[in-house]
């Protein structure tokens, strides 16, 4: 074990040596202005994609395809790992004892602050910083406290089932498929924006499909993670108990 | 001289993370430390990524404009942050995310089948051959 902490130790510090020997001997230009593809963006992003936010234009706009593809290794990711469990829901209605009264009612009040807040990054997503990843990321955060505290059990017989999120994740890419294609039927380029789609409705800038791809995404992150949140609260004593693996 | 030290400073402190992280992912016992390290090494990609974007302005600010009119196209130029990196590392974080919880799961099973979640001993016991080093 101390002979793991002084190699650690020797790694430090010839980090440090090293990094100073290369300052002094190469003493190299350190970047001191934006990249021109960056430049590129950051001009154009407002006359282009009709959002003054160069990120979520980037996202979906400009390279709008390759995400996408990401959003589809996502979904596979997620089925394949809810697949591999093949967990009957007896196991989970096992586990019915949530927490106490008073980490209940101080769970309604948290998760309620964190679901507004991530409407909030879902919404703004194509004015401020935000988009649809980060604003379904929130809201899953705000549906793993609710699971540990009032037990899986109890939320399966209200009616969320992981079928049930699935079902609601393959909807919501497949509106996001639909809102990438759409364009081929005017013979314009599939996930083409501006050229298709306004950019805004009734005086509401809404960035043309940014914020319908920001809406779609979200809803496909959030009850994604949520699956997996519930799918992973399985104590291991009531799947031992349960139809087993 | 500072400044130089510094960027110099951050690469060299990002290749010791990678060379931790890939140490421990090949010689970790536990899965679940390997899987550990496989998150650090993935951040550590991150960052660089990141810091590929990286470069020296005062005040920073995000790739946002103002208004909707396009005013301050100027200032942003000078100013803002690289907006590509950003774009590349916000989709990388998620899709991480759900390849983690797919070894995650992976490593679940694994445990209930083999009851260990030592490498070598769940190789062993799941395919009944013996894992010499």
């Amino acid at each position: 074990m101390s002979r793991r902490i002084i190699i650690l130790i020797l790694l430090f510090t010839a980090t440090l040596i090293a990094s100073f020997t290369a300052t002094i001997i190469l003493n190299p230009a350190t970047p001191s202005e934006l990249k021109g593809l960056a430049k590129y963006y950051v001009l154009n992003t407002i006359n282009e994609t009709a959002s003054p936010e160069a990120v979520t234009a980037i996202v979906w706009d400009y390279r709008g395809l390759d995400t996408i593809y990401e959003t589809l290794v996502l979904y596979l990711a997620i089925v394949g790992g809810l697949a591999m469990f093949k967990m009957s829901e007896e196991a989970l209605l096992k586990t019915r004892i949530g927490l106490t009264l008073l980490s209940k009612t101080s769970t309604k009040i948290v998760a309620l602050l964190i679901a507004s807040i991530a409407a909030a990054i879902v919404f703004h997503g194509h004015l401020s910083p935000g988009g649809g990843f980060p604003g379904g990321s929130a809201v899953a955060v705000a549906s793993m406290i609710i699971i540990p505290v009032f037990a899986a059990g109890t939320l399966i017989e209200k009616g969320v089932s992981s079928t049930k999120l699935v079902a609601i994740r393959g909807a919501a890419l497949t509106a996001l498929g639909l809102v990438a294609l759409l364009p081929v039927v005017k013979g314009l380029e599939i996930v083409t924006n501006q050229r298709f789609y306004p950019a805004s409705i009734l005086g509401l800038p809404i960035s043309g499909s940014l914020s319908l791809y920001n809406l779609f995404e979200s809803l496909a992150v959030a009850s994604g993670f949520t699956a997996i949140a519930l799918y992973l609260s399985i104590p291991e004593e009531a799947h031992k108990g349960g139809s087993g693996a | 001289m500072l400044e130089a030290f510094t960027y110099i400073l951050i690469i060299a402190v990002l290749g010791l993370n990678a060379l931790v992280s890939i140490y421990g992912i090949v010689y970790g016992r536990s899965l679940v430390k390997k899987l550990i390290s496989l998150t650090i090494l993935s951040d550590t990609v991150l960052v660089a990524v990141i810091f590929a974007g990286f470069y020296y302005a005062y005040p920073i600010v995000p790739p946002v404009y103002q208004d909707l009119a396009g005013a301050g196209r100027e200032f942003l130029v000078k100013h803002a942050s690289d907006p590509l990196p950003q774009a590349l590392v916000l989709t990388g974080i998620v899709i991480g995310l759900a390849v983690n919880a797919l070894i995650a799961f992976g490593i679940i099973q694994a445990y209930r089948l083999a009851k260990t979640t030592d490498a070598r001993k769940v190789v062993e016991v799941l395919s009944g051959v013996e894992v010499t080093e």
